[in-house]
């Protein structure tokens, strides 16, 4: 190839080649993106994720912020670091909801007939804002990992709290005391998924009652910040370019 | 004057940098083929796909199962076969333009990987929950398996390898050697594939009912990761690319 010739005849087709660039690369990251980041995601914390019976105080706020911080803090490490694009955690969790709530309507509810308010996905968009306004505003690895790491973590309840909070209305039934959520499992029964693999409301913490959600929140925040360091040199590796020997 | 109209009625008859249509058709093709398959699983799960030991088990989803496999081997082969056979061997000395043009399909073809993985890693992956979630399995071969593990899978890795493949024998950025998070991007979510091996055999050992977060899914998790190596093909396209316009952008 020689260096003196042009790829392009004028510089409007190299501006509208470069676009076209752009729009490629965008549709293909966000769907590689989505694909590695949802089978991540659901089987790391789908349990929790799928039913809102899993939807606890405790689990479900301790294990879906660790889980999920992991690819935005890696996507952000290339967004960020190489091209100063500050949306790298929000296109994460637009992947993650889409292929998500595609799901949930086309086959949770299409193909087994579950009700979609039995098996929407957890809301995350409010943390990967805070993560990439950190991120935008510090231009700190450090301190994103910290602040926003923590915010991510914090914000999960608080996030998800007007979706989840009428279902966790105390309902009475056959003498028992439950949850409206509770009770959307019985009735739903997913045969293959019996009740005595249900993993909510574990341990003692939970006789202290209304203290269960913002402990394991915090406890979920500063794992996410450790999380987000590991992530992001995970990032920093995936970034590479480098080739092996040629043979 | 003559100069210039050879000039002109060559452009004219130039093939387009970017081929739209194959990009549209291409995609198309996954969309419209997964929605086939969708409505046949709608169709046959539940009316064929509860008992593996019922006649119309053997019909509708072995009889598919087996039909699958075999399109798959040929659709590899001819495709990477094609792919290898038509290779440039004088890849390096292609004009800009050319090697422009290539990025272009190559693009085109990352952009079926992307549509391929979404269809694979995402959409029958998760389906594949609340059909264990909800029917007992009595078989390693259930009907969301034969879509998710042995179609949609086979169907991304083989696009990954086209992809790949297309790379490494028309386009000079790729000559250097075996680009590393390429090959992670590509292997790794192919090594989800015999990873089915052990989740299979783990089903059939410990336990029938399913729970998502089992730490027996967690080798789809690890080579779910390497997904992101396209992060480090999207480096490598955006440094070649930019060296092909940097002059006629600035």
């Amino acid at each position: 190839m020689s260096a003196s010739q042009s790829a392009v005849r004028s510089r409007a087709e190299a501006v509208k080649v470069s676009r076209t660039f752009d729009w490629l690369i965008i549709f293909t990251l966000f769907f590689v993106v989505l694909g590695g980041y949802h089978i991540h995601y659901m089987l790391t914390g789908g349990d929790w994720d799928f039913w809102t019976d899993w939807k606890d105080r405790r689990l479900w706020v301790t294990v879906a912020p660790i889980v999920s911080i992991t690819f935005p803090a890696a996507v952000q490490s290339m967004l960020w670091w190489r091209y100063r694009l500050p949306f790298g955690a929000v296109l994460c969790i637009l992947g993650l909801l889409l292929g998500e709530w595609v799901n949930r309507y086309l086959n949770f509810w299409g193909w087994t007939y579950f009700p979609v308010n039995f098996c929407f996905p957890s809301n995350l968009m409010p943390g990967a804002i805070v993560l990439d306004v950190v991120l935008m505003l510090s231009g700190s690895m450090t301190v994103t990992a910290v602040l926003g790491g923590m915010a991510w973590g914090l914000l999960f309840y608080p996030g998800n709290w007007p979706i989840i909070a009428p279902l966790h209305v105390p309902v009475e039934y056959n003498g028992m005391m439950m949850t409206l959520a509770d009770l959307q499992g019985y009735h739903y029964v997913r045969t293959g998924t019996p009740e005595y693999i249900r993993m909510v409301e574990k341990g003692t913490l939970r006789t202290f009652g209304k203290d269960v959600a913002p402990v394991s929140a915090f406890f979920s925040a500063f794992v996410s910040i450790l999380i987000y360091f590991l992530w992001h040199f995970f990032g920093k590796w995936f970034n590479g370019t480098s080739f092996t020997q040629s043979a | 004057m003559a100069a210039t109209t050879e000039s002109v009625k060559a452009d004219a008859a130039e093939a387009p940098l970017l081929n739209k249509r194959n990009m549209f058709l291409g995609a198309a093709l996954y969309v419209v083929f997964y929605g086939w398959v969708r409505w046949y699983e709608g169709v046959y799960g539940w009316s064929a796909g509860l008992d593996s030991f019922a006649p119309e088990f053997e019909t509708y989803w072995m009889n598919f199962l087996y039909i699958e496999f075999v399109l798959e081997i040929i659709t590899a082969s001819i495709l990477w076969g094609y792919l290898w056979k038509s290779r440039d061997r004088k890849v390096m000395s292609i004009t800009p333009r050319e090697e422009l043009r290539r990025h272009m399909t190559h693009w085109t073809w990352l952009v079926m990987y992307g549509i391929a993985i979404y269809y694979g890693a995402s959409y029958f992956t998760e389906q594949d929950g609340t059909w264990h979630q909800t029917i007992v399995r009595d078989t390693d071969f259930t009907p969301s398996h034969i879509i998710e593990f042995y179609l949609s899978y086979p169907i991304y890795i083989i696009t990954g390898g086209a992809c790949f493949l297309y790379a490494k024998t028309r386009l000079p950025t790729y000559q250097q050697g075996l680009h590393l998070q390429y090959m992670v991007a590509v292997l790794g979510p192919f090594m989800i594939l015999p990873n089915v091996g052990l989740n299979e055999w783990g089903h059939t050992f410990w336990f029938m009912e399913e729970l998502f977060v089992a730490p027996l899914h967690y080798g789809f998790v690890f080579f779910g990761w390497a997904a992101l190596g396209v992060m480090g093909v999207v480096n490598t396209e955006v440094a070649a690319i930019a060296k092909l316009l940097k002059k006629d952008l600035a």
